[in-house]
């Protein structure tokens, strides 16, 4: 591609350029009134002095921090949960032929295809006809469906990508089919499952729509901040959004970095 | 997916049959359980109807009825449509903007600038709401900072518990899943069809046209339809950025099963909205197996 | 070949995919000690023969045993054989000594005994000072030699290699006919050997079985094959090889008559039985015939052409009267005042031993 700068790259830049702005407003926006408060002075908008006033009322906000808690809870449980169904699953479709593993997997893909809102919509309604109350275990359910379509496509195309010589020579070798998956194929699926369970606790982490169905009394954050959030303005929650956009770009910054390594050819 | 035949060639035999069938019921059993009976479910509930706030499980077409008979669902679903394809077309063309921008910039800044524009994907979906809200409101920052600067004499009202501020959100929110596609589809292009075009007479202009253009169209059609079908499906941010004028189909949805109460008919009305969704996806699909055989 | 040696059947099998018949009634027998080659070209069924003895694949009919028990039931990690694939199937997480050590390890045994192999082992394959590396840090025929170490270490009844020197380049491949042979006479295993290439089987083979379009062309050893071929295939297959339509007009003690488009021709006498008037194709080797300038008596052939191929001359002619018989000669490149010119008449001749009778129609596909 071009070096010099043609007409169309300033256009493009120009209009990347803002659309930069107005997507980073909000974060930006967020960030700056969690240390600098925006307050009334003589009914037009102004700025308190810088304080962190916001971050330790956070420390000890018991809603937010319970929410938080749960959150993660929920994660974790969702990503062990969804690593061992989307593995088992993966590894159905890959020794089988015929009709039933293509029908498991158009079902394994329906959640991620379809809008959250019927997926979350489907499982409320199940819920009502089983009688099971919504709380913790509901919204893992929930979250388990949304994750294992991610889980699985990630093993399974890994699992594809190995060479089916693998298998067959640790079982002419005289192993069983345990000792091949936890010794050879396992290793190989290594990095995959990292990156599948980072990816899995992410969505997760944020899943607003299917969640918004499913919780009880007991919420995650995102549920949590949406009831705070209509009842009006809490100074604590952008504390705990700039936290949140730090830990984003912090991860972000990381991934570049390994990236940028991988690309430069330095082994780590 | 690749064709599995090689590793299925290890057969199962003798007592091993047994542990088959375990396998296929489990296997096929879970997402038949969580995924199929749910829907399943929700897809009777449609047919069924609420009498003095019992569920009636008797089939009825009355919910279906009443989407196609009442004026005001019907005013709602086309505005709604209206209204995201709107910001779906915001969102390709500001999006194609962007993807084109990174593409043609040095390999080694490429990925940074992707990342950039991708990371608020991977901060918190409702505080962005949250901070859009504060940002729009009457005595939000932008309508101060338009005061402040002179520009106007009273606060937009207009921004805020609008359908434009579902609009606005909806398009802040969305763009970053527009880029990453067009994004993708562009870089795939070989440089060496570039190197052709300039060996063949032609300008950038004709390069983009001719090139760029036609072979990117996947990349645009897989955003417009990730951008239409989750905005469609999106009712947090009506719920919290429209107000009392902003009810888009997914809200509407979502009430039914809120404060009206009525669930056979927000199930009808969400199989619509499913319908709909799939009915993009399915025209979208064939448009891009159009564009890519002629 | 001792039939007491024989170990492992395979009686009548046959295998298909979906509709594909990929083997048909194929039986032969292997012996203790023996090193078994399976040649073909692709497609002609060896490698799924493999397959089928490994326990990868279950044949669609037939039987396999082993010591007169069937096998055909038994899971790949119960029966007693070893694989060397044809990617080496090299576990590449693992080092070599890990790789070597796998067998032993999944079967339960205690780590000093299994150590004390494994350093057995990569000495006898010659690596002993490769034991940490891992895969990809080797070459080709490095790593070839870990999964021959691989499959050694468990002491198998039988070790099968598939296309094992297919990757390497020619003069490694020589190198790793030889080690490949010294190795299995060292150890007393039997191998049994896939490879499409003729030069392999004919170096290393103490037994070929030549398959095509997935049944058995012909057993025996590499001489049997190369110099009484007996079916078209596999005349075609060996070498060069000039082939002669006739029939057949007399049979003597040793030796029969073959009448042709060129003349009555005197052929050997193999095993087959021969019928007069039954239609056959006479085999010879261009290295076999004889140039003769004069052509006095015998059948006159126009050259057609000359070539120079390096440790021979290539010559090319048709018979003068009828031009329905090619013939192909090659001579040592030697005396260049008998090199014939193109255009010039010729006669041939050679030595009825050195032909052999070849069963097949001249419109067989091989």
């Amino acid at each position: 591609m071009n070096r010099r700068w043609h007409p169309i790259d300033v256009m493009t830049g120009l209009v990347a350029l803002v659309a930069f702005c107005v997507i980073y407003a909000p974060l930006v926006v967020v960030a700056v009134f969690s240390v600098w408060q925006p307050i009334r002075v003589k009914g037009a908008l102004s700025l308190s002095p810088p304080n962190f006033d916001s971050y330790v009322s956070l420390a000890a906000n018991r809603e937010i921090l319970d929410a938080v808690y749960t959150t993660l809870g929920v994660g974790a449980a969702a990503t062990v949960l969804g690593l061992i169904l989307g593995t088992v699953l993966a590894f159905y479709y890959l020794y089988t032929t015929g009709l039933p593993r293509q029908i498991m997997q158009a079902l394994i893909f329906l959640p991620f295809l379809l809008p959250p809102i019927i997926t979350g919509l489907a499982l409320l309604v199940a819920f009502r006809e089983m009688d099971l109350t919504r709380g913790v275990p509901t919204i893992l359910i929930g979250h388990v469906v949304v994750v294992v379509p991610i889980i699985y496509r990630t093993v399974l195309v890994r699992l594809n990508a190995l060479s089916p010589s693998l298998r067959e020579a640790s079982l002419d070798l005289g192993a069983s089919d345990w000792q091949t998956f936890r010794y050879i194929l396992l290793p190989q699926l290594r990095t995959a499952l990292i990156a599948a369970a980072l990816l899995a606790f992410a969505v997760s982490f944020d899943e607003t729509m299917v969640t918004l169905f499913l919780s009880g009394s007991t919420s995650t954050l995102p549920i949590r901040l949406w009831s705070m959030m209509r009842l009006g303005f809490v100074p604590d929650i952008n504390a705990l959004a700039t936290l949140i956009v730090l830990l984003a770009a912090a991860i972000a910054f990381c991934v570049g970095l390994l990236n940028l390594r991988a690309n430069s050819g330095l082994r780590g | 997916m690749a064709d599995n035949a090689a590793h299925s060639a290890v057969e199962v035999r003798g007592g091993a049959r047994w542990r088959g069938l375990l396998a296929g019921i489990v296997c096929v059993g879970l997402p038949g359980l969580f995924v199929f009976a749910p829907l399943a479910t929700f897809l009777l509930y449609s047919f069924w109807r609420n009498e003095d706030g019992q569920l009636v499980r008797e089939f009825t077409l009355q919910n279906y009825r009443a989407f196609f008979g009442d004026a005001t669902f019907l005013r709602v679903y086309i505005r709604t449509i209206l209204l995201c394809l709107g910001a779906t077309v915001l969102n390709l063309v500001v999006g194609y903007a962007i993807a084109l921008f990174i593409a043609r910039r040095d390999a080694r800044v490429r990925f940074g600038l992707v990342l950039v524009f991708v990371l608020p994907l991977f901060t918190s979906y409702i505080i962005k709401i949250y901070a859009i809200r504060g940002i729009l409101g009457h005595r939000g920052v932008l309508n101060e900072l338009l005061l402040g600067a002179g520009l106007i004499d009273q606060p937009l009202t207009v921004l805020i518990f609008s359908q434009t501020a579902i609009f606005i959100g909806l398009v802040v929110l969305y763009l970053p899943f527009a880029v990453l596609p067009i994004y993708l589809s562009i870089e795939r292009i070989p440089p060496n069809l570039a190197a052709a075009s300039a060996d063949l007479g032609g300008s950038t202009l004709d390069e983009l046209r001719h090139i760029v253009l036609p072979l990117s169209i996947p990349g645009m059609i897989l955003a417009g339809v990730f951008t239409f079908v989750m905005t469609f499906g999106d009712f947090v941010t009506p719920q919290m950025l429209g107000g009392i004028d902003g009810f888009t189909f997914g809200r509407i949805v979502y009430t039914q099963f809120g404060v009206a109460l009525n669930w056979p008919l927000g199930a009808a009305l969400a199989i619509i909205l499913l319908i709909t969704a799939v009915g993009v996806v399915f025209f979208a699909t064939l448009a891009g197996r159009w564009s890519t055989t002629r | 070949m001792n039939v007491h040696s024989e170990f492992l059947r395979l009686d009548a099998i046959s295998k298909s995919f979906g509709t594909v018949e990929v083997l048909h009634d194929v039986s032969f027998t292997v012996a203790r000690n023996e090193f078994l080659t399976i040649l073909g070209p692709s497609g002609s069924g060896k490698t799924t023969i493999l397959r089928l003895i490994a326990g990868f694949e279950a044949a669609t009919s037939g039987a396999i045993t082993l010591d007169g028990a069937r096998i055909d039931t038994t899971p790949i990690n119960r029966r007693p054989f070893n694989t060397v694939f044809q990617d080496y199937a090299l576990f590449p997480h693992l080092s070599v000594r890990r790789n070597v050590a796998y067998g032993l390890m999944v079967r339960g045994m205690d780590k000093p005994a299994i150590d004390a192999r494994v350093a057995e082992v990569l000495a006898v394959v010659g690596l002993d000072n490769y034991a940490t590396r891992l895969p990809q840090e080797l070459s080709g025929g490095q790593r070839q030699r870990v999964a021959l170490a691989r499959a050694i270490i468990c002491e198998p009844r039988l070790i099968l290699l598939d296309e094992p020197l297919a990757a390497l380049d020619v003069t490694l491949r020589t190198q790793m006919c030889a080690f490949l042979k010294s190795i299995q006479r060292r150890l007393e295993i039997a191998f049994v050997f896939i490879t499409h290439d003729q030069q392999e089987a004919i170096a290393m083979s103490d037994r070929i079985i030549v398959m095509n379009d997935g049944r058995i062309e012909q057993e025996g050893s590499p001489e049997d094959l190369y110099l009484r071929p007996k079916t078209r295939f596999v005349a075609g297959f060996f070498g060069e090889n000039n082939l002669i339509e006739g029939r057949v007009s007399g049979i003597e003690t040793a030796t029969a008559t073959v009448e042709t488009a060129i003349g009555l021709v005197e052929v050997a006498l193999g095993t087959s039985n021969l019928t007069v008037g039954a239609a056959v194709q006479i085999a010879i080797r261009p290295e076999n015939i004889n140039v003769l300038k004069d052509p006095q008596g015998g059948a006159a052939f126009v050259v057609r052409n000359v070539q120079f191929a390096g440790a021979s001359i290539i010559i090319d002619a048709v018979d003068a009267q009828t031009g329905s018989v090619e013939l192909r000669v090659r001579q040592a490149p030697g005396n260049a005042l008998n090199r014939p010119a193109i255009g010039e008449e010729v006669a041939f001749s050679w030595a009825a031993q050195s032909t052999t009778l070849v069963a097949g129609e001249p419109s067989d596909g091989g």
